[in-house]
């Protein structure tokens, strides 16, 4: 009797809360404002959102982005685009350092950013150790973490020296250094390796995926490296002329606009026609690229390189040529097809293509 | 993720940094320091021959007077303008708010740091010119407000530079306008030899509208104990600080920007 009384009073829980948890969700579905209200849910995870921003230097809008971005704890984005995209106005309308319409709603503070600007100048009225110190409002005989990096950018040496006595590269480790010292939740890194040797770039990139490794926090890495952003990001950002071409996680814009994977190979006539039967991507001039929409698509196209003993290079995550095809598609070209392709470039809508072939 | 992690407030590194950053500008060390001092030796050796010696203790008093003010003038006026001006044009003050420190914060150091450098200027030049020459001995209350209006003037070079390189944003326009203003009052109130009296009456209304005028020509009287109308003098200080409080508003009201 007794359990049956148990059994019934345990059913009659697992009722309730099953009702309860079904009538949040039939209230959450049926809502006017579902939309709103998962909005808002991701929202409550996000660290920034830009809505519809748009930033007026006198006539000219620099900046007019009518979709939605949202960076989260842990993101890496990488935000590319040519020389006047609007990447710098980007960063700086986040940092409230630029007018702007639209809104950026973020719980951060200035102060709660780190970032490393494109251009960074300090005073040279004494040496780059107090600078250092000061903005860190730190003793380097005191931070073991700081010491690190230094010793790690081996930048002892340069201590002593005023800001305008250091080399461009030193420059740069400088700030560098700080601004990974400053542990902030979101960091742009605004052309960070701009200026560097091959050797110290390379170093500096494998130093940052280390730092970050496994952290929080968000990046954010303006870059015309697209090596180092197939490195480093994890979402990509593209810009031109101001306007949001695309983003995303990155391997679904590649796949949206390239397809499974690409081959690349050199651009010769004889390579021309033999992967005249294949779909051609947009591409840097040296390269034909190829679009591989499956496996056995890729594997075909494989087949036939190596038959032909072609060179080639395949990759599931090529920014440069996914850049190239999104921009192009934005404009009201096609990608993956060849003709379609040319006609884009024959229409001239946008001048940077004619920076790339179209086979 | 923990939050305002990088918000700084004004300490004793950053006041560390600001003193540094007046004392690595050679102008204002030279301009500061050692003019004042080098000019006021220059000038009462100059005129000994020239005055009875009963009056010579009075006279020394009164260049003693006058060349203090250059201090304010050289750190304040001259060498505060141009480093601002030169932060501003590169970007510091920014770079400065990015590494957590807020305005606020960075102009609380940069005025404690120009009152310590300021005192110190003032107790070398006292220390050197009251050991060095034979001043007539002033009263306390003299004293004292000879340092109150050093202060109070300092307060307005302060207000008037931050004010300048704040509109022009650049350390050339800055600079130009700072060393026509640093000349424009030596010369008006006295200080390059010319007396007020001798200048076209012009020029001797706008010399009376400066409370640097009425210190190095009238603050004698109270530096002997002697009666003096305080009001002129206050009303110049009114005027004075008027004109730096209209500098900064137009200041602020050029950087003022409008966020979406």
């Amino acid at each position: 009797m007794k359990d049956s009384f148990i059994s019934i009073w345990n059913l009659s829980k697992c009722v309730v809360c099953i009702g309860g948890a079904l009538s949040e969700l039939t209230a959450y579905v049926f809502a006017a404002d579902f939309p709103r209200v998962l909005r808002r849910r991701m929202e409550a995870n996000m660290l920034l959102s830009i809505n519809h921003l748009q930033v007026q230097y006198g006539k000219q809008t620099a900046l007019d982005i009518e979709q939605n971005i949202m960076i989260e704890p842990g993101d890496r984005i990488g935000i590319i685009g040519s020389n006047g995209a609007g990447k710098t106005t980007l960063v700086k309308s986040i940092l409230g350092l630029t007018n702007y319409k639209g809104s950026i709603q973020t719980e951060l503070k200035k102060e709660e950013i780190g970032v490393h600007m494109q251009y960074n100048n300090y005073t040279n009225t004494m040496p780059v150790k107090n600078v250092m110190e000061t903005l860190l409002n730190t003793s380097i005989k005191k931070n073991r973490k700081l010491q690190e990096l230094i010793h790690f950018f081996e930048f002892e040496p340069c201590l002593k020296k005023r800001y305008s006595s250091l080399s461009g590269g030193q420059k740069q480790r400088f700030t560098i250094i700080m601004v990974m010292m400053q542990d902030a939740p979101l960091t742009f890194y605004d052309e960070v390796t701009s200026g560097l040797d091959f050797e110290t770039r390379q170093k500096l990139m494998e130093k940052l995926l280390e730092w970050y490794q496994g952290k929080e926090n968000a990046l954010c890495i303006v870059s015309h490296y697209y090596d180092e952003l197939e490195l480093l990001a994890d979402k990509v950002l593209v810009l031109d002329q101001g306007k949001l071409i695309a983003f995303g996680n990155k391997e679904m814009l590649f796949e949206k606009y390239c397809g499974h994977a690409v081959i690349t190979i050199d651009n010769s006539e004889k390579n021309d026609m033999l992967t005249k039967q294949f779909s051609h991507l947009l591409s840097p001039g040296h390269l034909i690229a190829l679009s591989c929409q499956d496996v056995v698509e890729e594997e075909k196209i494989i087949r036939v390189l190596l038959e032909q003993d072609v060179n080639f290079k395949r990759s599931n995550h090529d920014i440069e040529i996914m850049y190239i095809n999104a921009k192009a598609l934005y404009y009201g070209g096609e990608c993956v097809d060849s003709h379609l392709a040319q006609d884009t470039m024959k229409g001239g809508q946008n001048e940077e293509k004619h920076e790339y072939k179209a086979v | 993720m923990k939050k305002n992690m990088n918000i700084k407030q004004c300490n004793a590194k950053l006041i560390k940094y600001e003193m540094l950053n007046i004392l690595g500008n050679p102008f204002a060390d030279f301009f500061g320091v050692v003019f004042p001092i080098m000019m006021l030796f220059i000038i009462t050796k100059a005129m000994k021959s020239e005055i009875p010696a009963r009056g010579y203790a009075e006279a020394c008093a009164t260049v003693f007077i006058s060349m203090s003010m250059i201090i304010p003038m050289a750190i304040l006026l001259l060498g505060y303008a141009a480093t601002y001006a030169q932060e501003l044009e590169k970007e510091i003050p920014l770079r400065m708010m990015l590494f957590g420190y807020p305005e606020s914060a960075a102009m609380l150091a940069k005025i404690i740091a120009q009152t310590i450098v300021v005192t110190a200027a003032l107790l070398i030049y006292g220390i050197i010119g009251g050991i060095g020459l034979e001043l007539s001995m002033p009263t306390v209350g003299a004293v004292i407000g000879l340092i109150l209006c050093q202060y109070l003037l300092g307060v307005i070079f302060f207000g008037i530079a931050h004010g300048v390189s704040s509109l022009f944003r650049k350390f050339g326009p800055t600079y130009a306008v700072m060393m026509t203003l640093y000349f424009g009052i030596m010369i008006l109130c006295g200080m390059m030899g010319i007396k007020a009296e001798d200048l076209p009456k012009f020029l001797q209304v706008i010399s009376n509208l400066l409370p640097m005028s009425h210190i190095g020509n009238d603050y004698i009287d109270v530096w002997m104990g002697r009666s003096y109308n305080f009001v002129p003098m206050l009303q110049a200080f009114l005027f004075l600080g008027a004109v730096a409080g209209i500098i900064m508003v137009m200041a602020g009201y050029k950087n003022r920007r409008t966020r979406g």
